[in-house]
């Protein structure tokens, strides 16, 4: 005798698990749970685009409603990856259009995206909500106004920092005039005026805006009237900050500011003007995300604002900040969580302001609640990263990038493999982790044997041998995403640990030691891999098998080689089937 | 060590710096460069003793504003931070940037900083085939020959050997360098390359 809950209970339990592993584990045990759950899930995550393809997909899960879906490897942020590589949005949206007619919400990263996409998107789906362009390009402000003019219900337009061809600023009129759905906007990244009147009346008409973050173009004199049309707003971007000191302007300001009782999250100030940043004090009680990034402005007056927002979780920032700033954000913000501080001169030889490793050892002694860390700076000891393991244990993300390739400790000149490995032995819920500085093998053997929850390592200009690559391979149980680049790591680890590569979601090594050979070999070990080649000086069979390749992507897949490869890119086993035949 | 760094020149220098397959003169050559090499050591090492050592790090000498000459990819940071450090640079001028503090006066981040130094003699070197460019204070030279054991203490020492030494000139010219007197050289350098041989 067989009880079962009936399907609609199942359905019904199931709806309340919203995290994918949570999903996988149930699907898992038995047929008729792996029916029930794949009818009934809402929502996916395809970490790289290319490894499953859309049809899969769709087979699987025929009532999707939100997807989320990842293109190029990381390091195209940093123009590694060359024009043209691929991650095209469209064969997914084609499909999408016509398999999931209720589809709400696309969210891209990375991915190509056209005008045509855009259309299609906005003509295939009745009740499409969330649009979000993360780092995208390859659309034009056209693209944009088929999306305003067709998405009737449209909730989140968010372009992230994405490369838009800025045609015009007309876009925003496509809004029809009874469309007042809107809940948030990000336009921070595009070039152009917008048509200002547009913008205001959409603001005006849409009580549910929440996040409005502007564009660059946006004059300050213009904020006043968007906040008071918006008093509901949780998050708002300024466009360039600065105009001549006029009363009017500021008075207007600080009363439009004072009327957002709700704002949290502050972004943009391009060419911000110290003088306008008072007009903020009336709203920073309640701030708890701050992105200063793109504001050159000095340390105290940004120890002026900061010192007012005690309920602080998020700081972006320039080093413009330096030392002494720091030291007062580890005094006033004690809720922080994430501190991300940018370079303002990266590519002087000369240190242009005073931030050093102290900066970042004070913020760790003095924010129990930091987990998340980016930092840009010139010097670093092994010394400070020791104290700041010690001070902070619950550390998530660390990235530290020390400006000149392969600095030491400056203070004894030894590499900084001790700082580092003290980072990874205390914090053991290190999830992911970028290297700089001077590193031998020895910094790998610490992360192989202590970053068992790291499952993201960014390694640049590190190393001695194969042996660090082997150390990373074979220690980090839980490791998703490598990436390398400038390290003499070559075949063997490469070739010792193939099996590895098939539990994570990818590999990048850039200006490596890896040979054509070896490519060749590893991809018909692993046939479960693409193994793509990447390299401007032509066919590797032009060059010796021994030959290093200019890069290589190493993916897993069940969707076997792409076809949209272009002529630079190589997939090792199609290579090797068109030889035999 | 062997010297070979090979540069065409015509006969009426003064100095004979034609290092080429002279065992007279290549030990004599061998004995000043060794002395040089000993007493730029012993400057790094009295400074070692005084404060913080410094390192010559890879940067040091180098100016990556000018795009071609750097590292793709590094320092991490993507296109929309790039466009802002961008904007800043030209704002602040070329001036700021080239104001380098040199070993001898206490490396990087110590010491006095060389305001009185002019701006204009450092150049920018490029070796054929290296991705990173270096700069040489042309002021600390009064020959060739000091210019060239520069070079090759920066570069690797043997591979600067079979490589020749050009450089641009005012006009815009790419020229062999030691062709003309020393003083009339720096009046017109802009920038300096090592080409290998052959070319």
């Amino acid at each position: 005798m067989a009880y079962s809950f009936p399907e609609e209970v199942l359905e019904y339990v199931f709806a309340f698990l919203s995290y994918d592993k949570d999903r996988n584990a149930v699907s898992l045990v038995c047929k008729s749970w792996y029916e029930i759950e794949r009818c009934c899930r809402r929502r996916i995550f395809i970490g790289n685009c290319y490894a499953v393809s859309p049809q899969i997909v769709i087979r699987r899960f025929p009532e999707v409603r939100a997807v989320k879906i990842k293109g190029k490897p990381h390091f195209a942020d940093f123009n590694l990856v060359p024009e043209g590589w691929g991650a095209y949005v469209y064969p997914w949206i084609s499909a999408m259009a016509r398999s999931y007619p209720w589809l709400e919400e696309i969210k891209l990263k990375r991915m190509v995206v056209t005008d045509e996409s855009l259309e299609l998107i906005s003509k295939s789906f009745k009740n499409f909500k969330i649009l979000v362009l993360s780092s995208c390009e390859g659309f034009t402000t056209d693209g944009l106004a088929s999306i305003a003019a067709n998405c009737r219900n449209l909730r989140e337009l968010d372009l992230g920092e994405s490369e838009v061809e800025d045609l015009s600023g007309h876009w925003l009129s496509h809004f029809p005039d009874n469309f007042t759905s809107l809940v948030s906007l990000n336009m921070s990244c595009l070039g152009s005026e917008v048509s200002f009147s547009a913008l205001e009346r959409l603001v005006l008409r849409c009580p549910n805006l929440r996040t409005l973050r502007l564009n660059r173009a946006v004059p300050v004199e213009k904020l006043p009237s968007l906040l008071r049309g918006a008093p509901k707003l949780v998050e708002f971007g300024t466009g360039a900050y600065s105009a001549e000191i006029q009363t009017d302007i500021f008075s207007n300001l600080v009363e439009a500011f004072s009327g957002c009782k709700q704002l949290k999250r502050l972004s943009g100030f391009w060419d911000a003007v110290p003088a306008y940043l008072p007009a903020m004090y009336c709203v920073c009680s309640r701030i708890t995300s701050l992105n200063l990034s793109y504001a050159t402005v000095q340390s105290p007056d940004l120890v002026e604002l900061i010192s007012q927002c005690p309920n602080l979780k998020c700081l972006w920032v320039l080093d413009h900040i330096e030392d002494a700033g720091l030291k007062v954000l580890s005094s006033y913000c004690k809720d922080l969580q994430e501190l991300r501080v940018f370079p303002s001169d990266p590519y002087g030889a000369e240190p242009n302001v005073s931030l050093t490793e102290e900066g970042l050892v004070t913020v760790s002694a003095g924010c129990p609640k930091l987990q998340s860390v980016l930092y840009f700076c010139r010097q670093m000891s092994n010394a400070a990263l020791i104290t700041i393991a010690r001070n902070r244990p619950n550390l998530i993300r660390f990235r530290l990038c020390i400006i000149d390739p392969q600095a030491p400790d400056y203070l004894t000149l030894d590499p900084l493999d001790t700082g580092f490995g003290a980072i990874v032995e205390h914090c053991k819920e290190l999830r992911r982790l970028s290297l700089s500085g001077l590193l031998t093998d020895r910094v790998f053997e610490y992360i192989g044997t202590h970053a068992k929850k790291l499952e993201m390592l960014s390694i640049a200009f590190a190393g001695d041998s194969d042996l660090g690559l082997h150390h990373v391979l074979s220690g980090c149980e839980s490791l998703r995403k490598l990436e390398i680049m400038d390290c003499p790591f070559g075949d063997k680890a490469l070739l010792a640990n193939a099996a590895k590569l098939e539990t994570m979601r990818s590999l990048w090594m850039s200006s490596c030691s890896v040979s054509y050979g070896a490519c060749k070999l590893l991809a018909q070990k692993m046939p479960k891999l693409n193994v793509e080649v990447i390299d401007e000086r032509g066919h590797p069979d032009l060059r010796p098998e021994t030959c290093p390749v200019e890069k290589l992507y190493i993916y897993r897949t069940v969707s076997g080689p792409r076809v949209d490869k272009p002529d630079f890119v190589w997939t090792m086993d199609e290579d090797a089937v068109l030889r035999l035949s | 060590m062997n010297l070979q760094l090979e540069l065409a020149l015509s006969s009426n220098l003064d100095e004979g710096f034609d290092l080429n397959d002279r065992n007279e003169e290549r030990q004599e050559e061998n004995s000043r460069l060794m002395k040089r090499k000993r007493s730029f050591d012993e400057t790094f090492e009295e400074i070692k003793s005084v404060q913080v050592p410094q390192t010559l790090s890879l940067l040091d000498h180098i100016d990556l504003c000018d795009e071609e000459d750097r590292v793709v990819g590094w320092p991490p940071i993507n296109s929309w931070r790039k466009k802002i450090c961008h904007h800043h640079q030209n704002r602040r001028g070329r001036n700021t940037i080239m104001n380098y503090v040199t070993v001898e006066n206490g490396g990087r981040d110590g010491g006095e900083r060389s305001g009185g130094r002019s701006n204009f003699t450092y150049v920018k070197v490029k070796m054929e085939g290296v991705g990173i460019a270096r700069k040489v204070d042309l002021s600390r030279h009064h020959s060739y020959q000091t210019l060239i054991e520069t070079l090759m203490a920066m570069f690797d020492n043997e591979k600067v050997q079979g490589y020749k030494l050009t450089y641009q000139d005012k006009e815009g010219d790419w020229l062999l360098a030691g062709d003309m007197p020393w003083e009339t050289f720096i009046n017109s350098v802009q920038r300096l390359k090592l080409l290998r041989n052959g070319h």
